[in-house]
């Protein structure tokens, strides 16, 4: 039981869960329709699915191993897994089903590949798919977002003492305020580290962290009073 | 707005009479939280007492969940009853840690700490997702909205944990909520009995004595669900790690659960009917099939 | 290899094909019952005037919607097993067989419940735009809204079992998971929900609730709210979005999810392989087993960007820039 490292790494879990949300390229309802780029659903539905991928993952490497970093990493690499399908078929979708080219609506030139946005836009609309920065800046996200759950879940199971169900709800509650707060700074839809909207990152960064150290030191208290017996 | 004196109506009664009466927002705040806190430390209280609890806990986080949704949230109504229930999670988590040091027995009052720590971080980050200079979300009362939800959330999971346990002694809670999964089920269902009374009744003509029977009706069939478990679970005792099925041990834990069985079907059915029934008086015409028009 | 080390292999074969089924039906029910995404046109529709005859099944997102039913398919499942189990030891096969099927029909009788009181509630708020409620329209689709949500619900839960027991059904029970059932029902609920959202939600808004706009073109802002309500078969209902998204979007969907599993549970057993994990559980061989897993997770990664990158590419030049106005 040790109380800094507990703090320690829930207030970065909840920091790197806040950044994934940022990063994750969401295009809410509008995307279902063709009328915006990224993934088609809300950014609180898409973080915790590549999240709870990750956490499984994560939960049955914690079982042979005890490092923090490839607990941390496996349940990283199970998020961006998992993120990385869906945009592939995603893809997939939309141009065999909708016939629609994937395209960014935010930029006219992709920052990655260089290659020209506008000519292939459908006017009145504000892009569709997932082109080839916003698939990175998904994958990157995914990353991020699996590396802060698996971070908290194992700082609850190994320092905290809790066993491997209440390690797993209690990193989840966690997650979700932090998540949904950067849901709230986006309003809505984002479409990457290249977006303008980017750029409100700070906000939620410090929102999180007080959150997170409150919600840390709740845990603390927590596993302070029950140590000693079985958790 | 102009608060008016809390003044305490009737206790409600088994079918939930007394839910004609418009409590307004403020009123229903105070009497649910006054009455969960009261049910939440006396562990050993019978579990439709319980039940009864839950279901005014259910109503005042609809509440606080209505008013915030009601300006816009940018991402929907879910999000908000999902922070509720996570909040809820770790306040219970505490409030379990602290009752296991401020106890007697079967009154444990310094699960209450736990409640009022939790109501502090909601209004800690309410304040943060208003003000001007952080996320600036703008909408009016959010952190006492978002207060209401910490506490509300905090009492509905302990509420769920006691009726399961029919104690708060934090190794039990562990061992036969948390550690077997039961917890998963009660996280889903918390959100969904906030959130799903004003999603499913969104709309301009909304109006809020419909949206409290869906409130009741969520509340009635988590009920029904935490009896079949408590009936189930009955026949079990629990030692650390392991489970030994005993034969039952007392007649008062199995009857507990079938009572609270009933008692959830009884109050899911006819909050069910009633909804339904209001909903297609309410609604512009019930026709049994017809063809559509278009208004220009 | 020793027979544990196949039957892990085969068990997580199963569990691959369940995830494809199960995420096909989930997208078909989110379609039969207009949920989560494009459900906002159908609500947009009303209110512009273009009174319609969908079902409204308005229950928040599907990643929470299909945990609940996941959740508490695998709780009803999991309480049963807890009485049935100790009644034929050994065989505790047969204690499944019969508790699951009963979980699940629970988890298809909430949806019921949830549907009803959720087109019933959005309607009767819609009372200033005439949007009737039609009797024929809520009663007829309840039954295809459960069947489909039966069977996404069965085959989760299956997995769910199925990964929850992985050591005991292969002879070693030290490698069942972690998660209690209803634990994992719950989590792979969120995910089979946010995948069938993410991906098969775009073949019912963009192609088949605006069939009448060109094919080929993102849906404009402009045709928000005007969907498609006069159709083949006269005025449509959702029965007759299902058919037409069943033949493509309902399969893609599957086939994310079930290549989701495979990848996972794949590489995680070739890294126990490679790590000389298995089939003893060398203690000292847990870093080694996770490193791989995780080196062949980043292989994966990047060919699945590549495979990306070539194929938009592919598709910028078959397809040229937007013509038209």
């Amino acid at each position: 039981m040790e109380p800094i490292l507990i703090i320690f790494w829930v207030v970065v879990g909840g920091l790197l869960a806040s950044l994934g949300a940022h990063l994750l390229p969401v295009g809410g309802a509008p995307a279902a329709m063709g009328t915006a780029t990224g993934i088609a659903t809300g950014t609180v539905q898409i973080m915790l699915g590549a999240a709870m991928t990750g956490l499984f993952t994560a939960a049955s490497a914690a079982t042979f191993t005890d490092s923090l970093l490839l607990v941390a990493l496996s349940g990283a690499i199970g998020a961006t897994v998992m993120i990385c399908v869906v945009m592939l078929m995603a893809n997939i979708l939309y141009t065999f089903g909708c016939g629609i080219v994937p395209v960014s609506g935010r930029v006219d030139v992709d920052p990655l590949t260089k290659e020209p946005q506008a000519p292939y836009k459908t006017p009145q609309t504000d892009g569709h798919g997932v082109p080839n920065v916003v698939f990175v800046s998904g994958m990157l996200g995914g990353f991020v977002g699996g590396f802060g759950g698996a971070l908290m879940y194992f700082a609850l199971l190994n320092y905290a003492d809790f066993t491997a169900g209440t390690a797993a709800i209690g990193s989840l509650s966690i997650f979700v305020p932090n998540a949904i707060i950067a849901a709230y700074n986006i309003r809505g839809t984002i479409e990457g580290f290249h977006d303008p909207k980017f750029k409100r990152l700070p906000f939620a960064m410090v929102t999180s962290l007080v959150v997170s150290l409150l919600c840390g030191i709740m845990v603390v208290i927590a596993s302070y009073l029950t140590v000693g017996g079985t958790m | 707005m102009t608060v008016t004196p809390a003044v305490v109506e009737e206790e409600p009664t088994k079918k939930g009479l007394s839910f004609k009466l418009p409590l307004d927002e403020t009123e229903m705040g105070l009497v649910a939280g006054i009455v969960a806190a009261i049910v939440v430390v006396f562990t050993g209280l019978p579990a439709v007492i319980k039940g009864i609890a839950l279901i005014l806990a259910f109503l005042w986080g609809m509440d606080s969940v209505r008013k915030t949704s009601k300006y816009g949230l940018g991402t929907g109504v879910p999000s908000i009853g999902v922070l509720a229930t996570g909040f809820g999670v770790v306040g219970a988590l505490v409030g379990l840690a602290l009752a296991k040091y401020g106890s007697i027995e079967g009154v444990a009052p310094a699960v209450l700490v736990g409640v009022i720590l939790m109501g502090v971080i909601g209004l800690v980050s309410g304040i943060l997702s208003n003000n001007e200079k952080v996320i600036a979300m703008k909408i009016p009362k959010l952190e006492r909205a978002m207060m209401e939800l910490g506490m509300a959330g905090t009492l509905i999971i302990l509420l769920e944990c006691s009726i399961v346990t029919g104690s708060l002694n934090f190794n039990a809670v562990v061992n036969q909520v948390m550690s077997t999964g039961l917890i998963a089920f009660m996280f889903i269902f918390t959100c969904f009995g906030l959130l799903h009374p004003y999603n499913a009744c969104l709309g301009p003509d909304e109006n809020r004595e419909r949206t409290r029977m869906v409130a009741v009706e969520i509340a009635g069939l988590i009920c029904a669900f935490l009896g079949f478990a408590m009936i189930i679970l009955s026949s079990f005792s629990w030692e650390l790690g392991s489970i030994v099925s005993v034969t039952i041990s007392s007649p008062w834990k199995l009857w507990n659960g079938v009572s609270l069985l009933i008692f959830g079907v009884a109050v899911w059915a006819y909050f069910f009917r009633m909804f339904i029934k209001a909903c297609m008086d309410e609604a512009y015409e019930t026709v049994g099939t017809g063809m559509i028009k278009t208004i220009e | 290899m020793g027979l544990i080390v196949v039957l892990l292999f085969a068990w997580m074969l199963v569990i691959a094909f369940l995830a494809f089924l199960a995420c096909t039906f989930e997208d078909l029910e989110s379609d039969i019952g207009s949920q989560s995404n494009p459900n906002s046109q159908v609500q947009l529709a009303a209110q512009i005037g273009q009174v319609n005859r969908f079902f409204n099944k308005a229950i928040s997102g599907e990643p929470l919607s299909n945990a609940m039913y996941c959740a508490t398919a695998g709780t009803i499942a999991w309480l049963l097993l807890l009485k049935l189990e100790p009644l034929v030891p050994g065989e505790e096969w047969k204690a499944a067989v019969l508790a699951i099927p009963i979980g699940v029909a629970v988890a298809a009788a909430i949806n019921i419940i949830f549907s009803m009181t959720a087109h019933c509630g959005r309607t009767a708020a819609q009372k200033r735009f005439e949007q009737p409620i039609y009797l024929d329209v809520l009663y007829g689709h309840l039954l295809p809204i459960a069947t489909h949500a039966f069977m996404t619900t069965f085959f989760i839960t299956c997995i769910a079992y199925i990964q929850s027991n992985l050591g005991t059904l292969s002879g070693n029970p030290a490698l069942n998971h972690p998660f209690a059932l209803p634990l994992l029902g719950f989590i792979w609920g969120i995910t089979v929900g946010a995948i069938g959202s993410s991906t098969g939600d775009v073949h019912y808004g963009a192609e088949r609730e605006f069939q009448d706009r060109p094919f080929g073109e993102g849906k404009r802002v402009v045709y928000h709210g005007k969907i498609t309500r006069y159709a083949e078969c006269g005025v449509r209902t959702q029965k007759d979005i299902a058919g037409f998204c069943a033949k493509f979007g309902g399969p893609i969907t599957g086939m994310t999810f079930g290549l989701i599993i495979l990848f996972e549970n794949w590489r995680s057993l070739v890294g126990m392989q490679l790590g000389g994990y298995l089939p003893n559980l060398a203690a000292s061989a847990g870093n080694s087993s996770v490193t791989w897993a995780i080196v062949m997770g980043l292989i994966i990664v990047i060919t699945l960007a590549v495979v990306n990158y070539v194929f938009v590419r592919w598709v910028r030049k078959k397809c040229g820039p937007f013509v038209g106005v």
